[in-house]
C-alpha cells in the first residue's frame, strides 16, 4: 500500500507575502557565513581539491593511487607476469615485458602503464599480484587533472615517491636477492 | 582382440593397445606427461598410474598392454592418492617461477595440480635444489633445467622424429638433467616442436619469449603456406597481432611443424609491410596507383602480359586470369607452374617451396593460357611492354623480363620482396588476413582463415584486381572470394 502524505500548506502571512523581510533573512545567513569565514578561514569545510590533500583515515583497507614497489637495487619488483592486467576489470593496465640482460629474474616490465582515467580503484591488481609488487597505499586520490595525459601513470611515475622501505619478500625475489648478494 | 573393463565400462581393443589408449577410446582421460601418441613409450613420469584388479601394485597405463578380462580403475581412491603423491614428488624442486614462465597458462604442472592435487607443499621454498636457469639451447629454444620434470619427450623427439639426437639425459638419479650433447645445438629445423612437446616450462620458444601470456591468445585454425606440404596450423593471436603458429595435428599431413613454417607469420607485421602502393618507389594511395596502372595498361594495349603465381590462392589466381582475359583482353597469360613435389627430409619440408602449385592447375584447366616456356620466350621476344604478376612468381621470369626491359606491375605484401625495378607495387592482404584456397602436394584442398585484420586500406588481391579492372573500363564483378571461383570446376 502506498502511503500518501497530505500537505496542508499554510497560507503566507503579510510579512512573507511582501518578500523583503524573507530576502533579507536569507541574505543574513549568507553574510554570517561570509564574515565568519573571512575572520576565521581555517573553519572552512571546503577543500581546494586536488591542490589541497584530503586527510584520510589511513586504515589498511583504504585504496588510493597505485605504486610499484622496488627491490633493494631500485629495480621494480614487478616481473611482468600480466596477472594484474588479467584481473583488471577496467582494462586500464598496459604492460610490455622484456628480458633482463643479466639479472636472474629474467623478466621485467619495460612498460607499465596504469590509465587512472579508466581505473575503478577496485584493488583487484593488488589482490592478483603474486610478487607483492603493486600496492594502493600512496594516500593520493586520483581524479583531478587538467589534461588526460596527467592521469596516465607510467612505470617511472609509479616507482616515484614510495612510502616505506624497498621490499625483499616475494617468490621470484629469491633469485633477485641472490643476484644482489652476488654483487656485493 | 582383448575385451577389458575400464571404470565399469567394457571395451574391445586391438591387441597391443595400451590401457591409456583404451581409456581414451571410452573418453576417459588419464593424466600423462611422458606419453605422446607419436613418440615411443617411456613410462618415466608415473602420472598415468591406474589400478588393475589382482595386480599387486598400481601400473602405468601408458606402458601396460590391455589383456583379456582386465578390470581397470582410473579414479579409485588409491589412484587419486598416487596422482597426488606423484605431483608432490615432481613439484619438490620445481621453482616458483610461474610469474616469469612462458608456459604458465598451458602448463601441465599447473593444470594437473588444479585437477588432481590442490595439496599444499610440505617443503620449504628455501630447501629446493637449484639447477641451471635459462640458457639458449639453439636458435629457437631456451632451456631451463630447474623447471624440467625429466619426462624425456624432447630426448625422444630428437632421437625418433628428427633422428638428430642432440639431447641426452645426463647423470643419474636425483642429479639427472637434460642437456645438449657436447658441441651440439638444437638447430635441426624442427626444434620448436620441443617447446610444444614440453609439458612444463623447461623448453620455451625464444621467438615467443615474453611476448604474450598464453591465456590471452585466441586460436584460429588455418594452414601453413611455407611449402607445398600445406600443414594444418593454428595461428595464436591477440588484439590484431599474431604471436605464434603451432601445428594442428591431423592424420593427412602433419603432427609437427617445421621452424621455417612457424616463422612465416613474421612478414605480416614486419617493418617493411606495405600499407600503401608504390609507384616508381614512391608511396602513394592504392586508388591513384590503380588509376595510374590502368592508364599504363591502356597505353600498352595488346602488349600486356599476366603471370599467375603458385604463391597465391586459387581465388586470386582466378581473379588474375579474369583480369587478363576479360579486362586487359589478351591471350598473353600463364598459369602453368610445375615443380617437383614430395617430402624432402622425410618429415614435413616439401621439395616445392610454393604452397599452391597444384592449385594453379585448376586455374589453367579453366582458362588455359601459355606454358611457362612459351611465356618466358614471349617476354624475351620484346613484344611485351608491361607485365602484371606477383613478387615471388616474378622470380621465375626475372631474367627474361629484365633483359627485355619490361615495365613491371608487381603484387607484393612486403617492400623487401618486390623487385627494385618495379614500376608499380600493389599491396594486398596476406593469407593470415583473408581467406584463400590452397591445394597441397597430396591434392588436399585447404582454406586459410582470416586470423587478424589487414592494415588499413589493404584489400585481398582479388579485390585489388577487381578495382584495377574497373579502372581499365571492364567490370569483373568480383565482390567476394567465392565469386572469383565462378565457373571453375572446383
Amino acid at each position: 500500500m502506498i502511503s500518501v502524505k497530505k500537505v496542508n500548506n499554510r497560507p503566507l502571512n503579510l510579512l512573507e507575502r511582501i518578500y523583503v523581510w524573507e530576502i533579507a533573512r536569507g541574505l543574513l545567513v549568507t553574510m554570517r557565513h561570509f564574515f565568519v569565514n573571512l575572520v576565521n578561514p581555517k573553519g572552512l569545510p571546503t577543500i581546494q581539491y586536488p591542490e589541497q590533500p584530503i586527510p584520510l583515515p589511513g586504515n589498511a583497507r583504504l585504496r588510493t593511487r597505485h605504486r610499484l614497489k622496488m627491490r633493494a637495487d631500485g629495480a621494480p619488483k614487478c616481473v611482468a607476469c600480466f596477472l594484474c592486467q588479467t584481473a583488471c576489470p577496467a582494462l586500464c593496465i598496459h604492460i610490455e615485458a622484456a628480458e633482463h640482460p643479466e639479472n636472474l629474474v629474467e623478466k621485467y616490465p619495460a612498460v607499465f602503464n596504469i590509465d587512472l582515467a579508466r581505473c575503478v580503484m577496485c584493488g583487484m591488481c593488488v589482490e592478483a599480484c603474486p610478487e607483492d609488487a603493486i600496492a594502493m597505499d600512496t594516500g593520493e586520490i586520483p581524479g583531478g587533472a587538467v589534461v588526460r595525459e596527467e592521469l596516465l601513470m607510467t612505470k617511472e611515475n609509479l616507482l616515484r615517491n614510495l612510502p616505506g622501505e624497498p621490499s625483499l619478500v616475494g617468490a621470484a625475489n629469491r633469485l633477485a636477492n641472490e643476484y644482489l648478494r652476488g654483487k656485493e | 582382440m582383448p575385451n577389458l573393463t575400464i571404470d565399469g565400462r567394457s571395451v574391445e581393443v586391438p591387441a597391443g593397445t595400451t590401457l591409456l589408449e583404451a581409456a581414451q577410446r571410452l573418453g576417459i582421460y588419464i593424466p600423462r606427461y611422458c606419453y605422446h601418441p607419436k613418440l615411443s613409450v617411456s613410462g618415466s613420469c608415473r602420472m598415468c598410474l591406474v589400478e588393475v584388479e589382482k595386480a599387486p601394485k598400481l601400473v602405468t597405463a601408458c606402458s601396460t598392454e590391455a589383456a583379456e578380462g582386465m578390470r581397470v580403475l582410473t579414479a579409485s581412491e588409491k589412484v587419486r592418492q598416487a596422482r597426488r603423491d606423484v605431483l608432490e614428488y615432481l613439484l619438490i624442486n620445481h621453482p616458483l617461477d610461474c610469474p616469469i614462465c612462458d608456459q604458465a597458462g598451458e602448463c601441465g604442472l599447473q593444470d594437473y595440480y588444479m585437477d588432481y592435487s590442490l595439496r599444499k607443499s610440505r617443503f620449504e621454498a628455501e630447501d629446493k635444489i637449484l639447477r641451471q636457469k635459462r640458457r639458449a639451447a639453439g636458435p629457437y629454444l631456451m632451456l631451463d633445467n630447474e623447471r624440467c620434470i625429466l619426462c624425456t619427450r624432447c630426448v625422444r623427439f630428437c632421437g625418433e622424429v628428427t633422428k638428430t639426437a642432440e639431447l641426452e639425459v645426463m647423470e643419474r638419479g636425483d642429479r639427472s638433467f637434460i642437456d645438449l650433447k657436447e658441441g651440439r645445438a638444437l638447430d635441426n629445423g624442427y626444434s620448436l616442436n620441443i617447446a610444444d612437446l614440453c609439458p612444463v616450462g623447461a623448453f620455451t620458444s625464444r621467438d615467443f619469449r615474453f611476448k604474450a601470456r598464453a591465456w590471452f591468445l585466441k586460436r584460429t585454425p588455418t594452414i601453413c603456406l611455407g611449402c607445398a606440404t600445406g600443414c594444418e596450423i593454428e595461428a595464436h593471436h591477440y588484439e590484431g597481432t599474431i604471436y605464434r603458429l603451432v601445428p594442428h595435428p591431423n592424420a593427412e599431413t602433419n603432427t609437427w611443424l617445421c621452424d621455417h613454417g612457424r616463422m612465416t607469420y613474421k612478414a605480416v607485421r614486419a617493418g617493411d609491410r606495405l600499407g600503401k602502393a608504390l609507384i616508381r618507389k614512391g608511396l602513394i594511395d592504392l586508388e591513384p596507383a590503380l588509376r595510374e596502372t590502368a592508364t599504363r595498361l591502356e597505353e600498352a594495349k595488346g602488349a600486356a602480359a599476366v603471370l599467375g603465381s603458385p604463391w597465391l590462392s586459387v581465388e586470386d589466381n582466378a581473379a588474375l586470369a579474369r583480369l587478363a582475359k576479360d579486362s586487359v583482353k589478351t591471350a598473353n597469360y600463364c598459369f602453368d607452374f610445375s615443380a617437383e613435389q614430395g617430402i624432402k627430409d622425410g618429415i614435413l619440408v616439401n621439395k616445392d617451396p610454393a604452397p599452391n602449385t597444384a592449385g594453379t592447375r585448376t586455374v589453367k584447366a579453366l582458362y588455359g593460357g601459355l606454358s611457362l616456356e612459351e611465356f618466358t620466350g614471349l617476354l624475351a621476344g620484346g613484344k611485351i611492354k608491361i607485365l602484371i604478376t606477383e613478387a615471388k612468381a616474378y622470380g621465375l621470369v626475372k631474367a627474361a623480363a629484365e633483359a627485355a626491359g619490361i615495365r613491371l606491375i608487381i603484387f607484393a605484401r612486403n617492400r623487401g620482396e618486390a623487385p627494385a625495378a618495379a614500376y608499380a607495387v600493389l599491396p594486398y592482404a596476406s593469407y593470415f588476413e583473408t581467406e584463400g584456397t590452397f591445394v597441397n602436394y597430396q591434392g588436399l584442398r585447404r582454406m586459410t582463415a582470416a586470423a587478424v585484420e589487414p592494415p588499413q586500406g589493404i584489400k585481398p588481391l582479388w579485390a585489388v584486381v577487381n578495382k584495377l579492372a574497373s579502372y581499365s573500363g571492364a567490370e569483373l564483378h568480383l565482390d567476394s572470394a567465392p565469386r572469383a571461383l565462378k565457373d571453375m570446376d572446383f
